[in-house]
């Protein structure tokens, strides 16, 4: 039971990671960009959502909606200014310009929110809900329940509707789209918005019970990075799956063995994927399935 | 009667944000006109700034309150790491003739910065509780704040004492702070005849996720949580706990008694938390510590902590030396080993190693507010256990 219990917190943490490796193969996707920023905007959203309960005093329902749009607006702005102006030089150029917004955005959070960590509103409440004989926090379930939800509005998104069509043209062949008459910049930057609005979102759900710090963001990317060489460089799906492997795993490994340990295997454990199988786990899997 | 101030530290929580900026240009500046030069070497940002904000205030303020003496006290930002240490505290006494440094709570960084003092031969006035840094024959270092050696005896008498509890789980974070406490812990656990039925010290400071931990500690049966971590993972082992429905009372070290610290919770999740601090003027428990604790408030707005008055008391002290002729850092050295000192928290007196603290108190939180209340006071003989 205690196994089914640390696998249950284990996918809960997972769910809030793989909106931040979502947005982060989005963004992979649509330019072949690494956003090494997308750590920081999981601060951003939670810096928002602290923001906007203790000042605006916004309820439960708006919070989430108006995090989304403060760092969508976020992502736009990353977009001009560090993709855009860039995009023609190589790559490394592209992703020392996301670390180096990153920085930016760490020394304007300790400016405006000072050094020291803070707790963000508890977006379901406190308390356990019991099943049997496990139990699950009601931040947790929110946690779930909106991954769930954002998964499946970005499946509906990019699958059945038209903007998802064309968002996934600019994402094949920028040049062909822009020929064809899709609007390929503005698709571009709205790609990096909905990316860091996923990170975002996920940020408002962890900053209760995980807190936010300037640096706090760091970590989270290197954590997307890994969920999505694990998954399978560019699959959405391998995103959200390598995601919860890697919490799952981590969870496991840490209370059975140690923190130290869980920490030294998953990384070895990368090691392994870009030695035997540099496509990800799940790479053939979602490619079959698209 | 004027204390020269070289610049002035932010009052608002937003200008306090500004910190690593002016501690930049701070780092930039050399002595000023003033008589006497005193930097201020302390962790600013990283995950210690909580505590080395505390004791920054502390200092600040002493500074500002002394009378008739002109002192330069330069902030310099450690970083919370030991290199980033060793070089600001470098920095620090090769800009001018310092008479003396108020130097970092960490551990960590004083080990680092034990070598640089003594190539200076400048004393370092520290809050730091790591054992080591008073027993490693140094003679230049001198702590305002009980060795863990001591204030880990109040920690665990207090838990087997006052509480009764026989069956703590016992946490440690891997800093070096982290490390020996919990050392001493379980050896002055063992010596009161108390078992742990779980004991954890594995938890690096950056840790977020606790669920793992908290499962092993629900699977042992504990009746309580002992903590000896930083404050950061100390704040998220307490958030996750009592998010997961444990009620355990949890006794702390003294990181938890801040109040950027205790702002992470709602009054109710701080309910059956306790925490050995050196101090805890907060609870404004006499006339002096009130009026102290008041005027803090006033000059930063937020609660101060035993940290902060640490940090007052021994800079205080290091002013009243020189005011009384210990001018250069050889006299002052000499002096606070023969000196003995009626502080705001407390009497300080040398004990031949450089611990000048050697009282503690526990304080606990009833539920209904983050500022807590002092549940016991040790001091003397008791903060020995043979």
């Amino acid at each position: 039971m205690t196994f089914i219990q640390l696998v249950l917190s284990g996918l809960a943490l997972g769910a809030a990671y793989a909106l931040v490796a979502l947005g982060f193969v989005f963004i992979v996707n649509a330019t072949g960009a690494v956003n090494f920023a997308q750590g920081d905007f999981v601060m951003a959203g939670g810096y928002a959502a602290i923001l906007l309960s203790t000042s605006f005093s916004v309820s439960f329902y708006m919070l989430l909606p108006l995090v989304a749009v403060v760092t969508f607006l976020l992502g736009v702005l990353l977009a001009w200014v560090a993709y855009f102006p860039l995009m023609r030089r190589p790559p490394a150029t592209v992703f020392i310009s996301t670390l180096l917004c990153g920085m930016i955005l760490q020394n304007i959070f300790l400016v405006a929110f000072g050094p020291e960590a803070r707790s963000g509103p508890s977006i379901a409440g406190a308390g356990m809900v019991r099943f049997e004989n496990l139990e699950i926090s009601r931040q947790s379930i929110a946690t779930i329940v909106v991954a769930i939800g954002l998964i499946a509005l970005q499946y509906l998104l990019f699958a059945r509707t038209q903007t998802g069509r064309r968002l996934r043209a600019t994402a094949e062949d920028r040049d062909m789209a822009r020929a064809v008459g899709i609007p390929a910049t503005s698709l571009i930057a709205v790609t990096f918005g909905i990316g860091t609005s996923l990170a975002g979102i996920a940020g408002a759900l962890l900053a209760n019970q995980f807190f936010v710090s300037p640096t706090g963001g760091i970590p989270l990317s290197v954590f997307a990075y890994i969920a999505v060489v694990i998954g399978g460089w560019g699959s959405l799906a391998g995103a959200v799956l390598g995601s919860m492997l890697i919490s799952v795993f981590q969870v496991i490994v840490s209370a059975y063995v140690s923190y130290a340990v869980a920490t030294g295997a998953l990384y070895a454990a990368v090691l392994l994927i870009f030695l035997l199988r540099p496509q990800g786990i799940f790479s053939e899997r979602v490619q079959r399935r698209v | 009667m004027s204390v020269h101030i070289p610049y002035t530290v932010a009052r608002s929580r937003l200008t306090c944000g500004c910190i690593g900026f002016l501690t930049v240009l701070a780092a930039g500046t050399t002595a000023f006109a003033a008589d006497y030069y005193l930097p201020i070497v302390m962790p600013i940002t990283g995950f210690m700034s909580v505590e080395g904000g505390s004791q920054r205030n502390g200092a600040v303020m002493a500074f500002e309150d002394s009378k008739g003496i002109s002192v330069d006290y330069p902030v310099f930002d450690t970083g919370t790491s030991a290199a980033g240490a060793a070089t600001a505290l470098d920095k620090a006494l090769s800009s001018g003739e310092a008479v003396a440094a108020a130097t970092s709570i960490f551990g960590t960084e004083m080990v680092a910065m034990m070598p640089v003092a003594e190539e200076y031969k400048v004393p370092l006035l520290t809050i730091s509780g790591l054992s080591k840094i008073t027993e490693s024959g140094n003679p230049y270092i001198f702590r305002f704040l009980p060795n863990d050696r001591e204030i880990k005896v109040a920690h665990a008498r207090y838990v087997k004492e006052k509480l009764n509890l026989s069956k703590p789980a016992l946490i440690g974070d891997t800093t070096a702070y982290g490390q020996g406490g919990f050392k001493l812990l379980q050896e002055y656990l063992a010596k009161l005849e108390i078992k742990p039925v779980f004991e954890d010290s594995s938890i690096a400071p950056d840790t977020k996720d606790m669920t793992p931990l908290l499962t092993k500690v629900k699977q042992s049966g504990a009746d309580s949580i002992v903590l000896h971590t930083v404050a950061a993972p100390m704040a998220l082992i307490i958030k996750q706990a009592r998010a997961s429905g444990m009620d355990l009372p949890i006794i702390t070290s003294s990181s938890l008694v801040e109040p950027t610290a205790t702002a992470l919770f709602d009054p109710a999740e701080l309910a059956n938390v306790c925490a050995e601090t050196p101090s805890a003027p907060e609870a404004r428990a006499t006339p002096e510590m009130k009026a102290w604790a008041d005027s803090y408030k006033e000059r930063f707005g937020i609660e101060p902590d035993g940290l902060a008055l640490g940090q007052y008391d021994g800079v205080m002290m290091a002013l009243k030396l020189i005011g009384e002729g210990a001018d250069t850092a050889e006299k002052i050295r000499e002096a606070f080993h023969e000196a003995t000192y009626q502080g705001v928290a407390m009497t300080y007196k040398s004990d031949g190693e450089g611990d000048m603290a050697h009282d503690a108190d526990i304080v606990c939180w009833d539920g209904t507010s983050r500022v807590p209340g002092i549940a016991a006071h040790y001091a003397g003989e008791e903060m020995v256990l043979k």
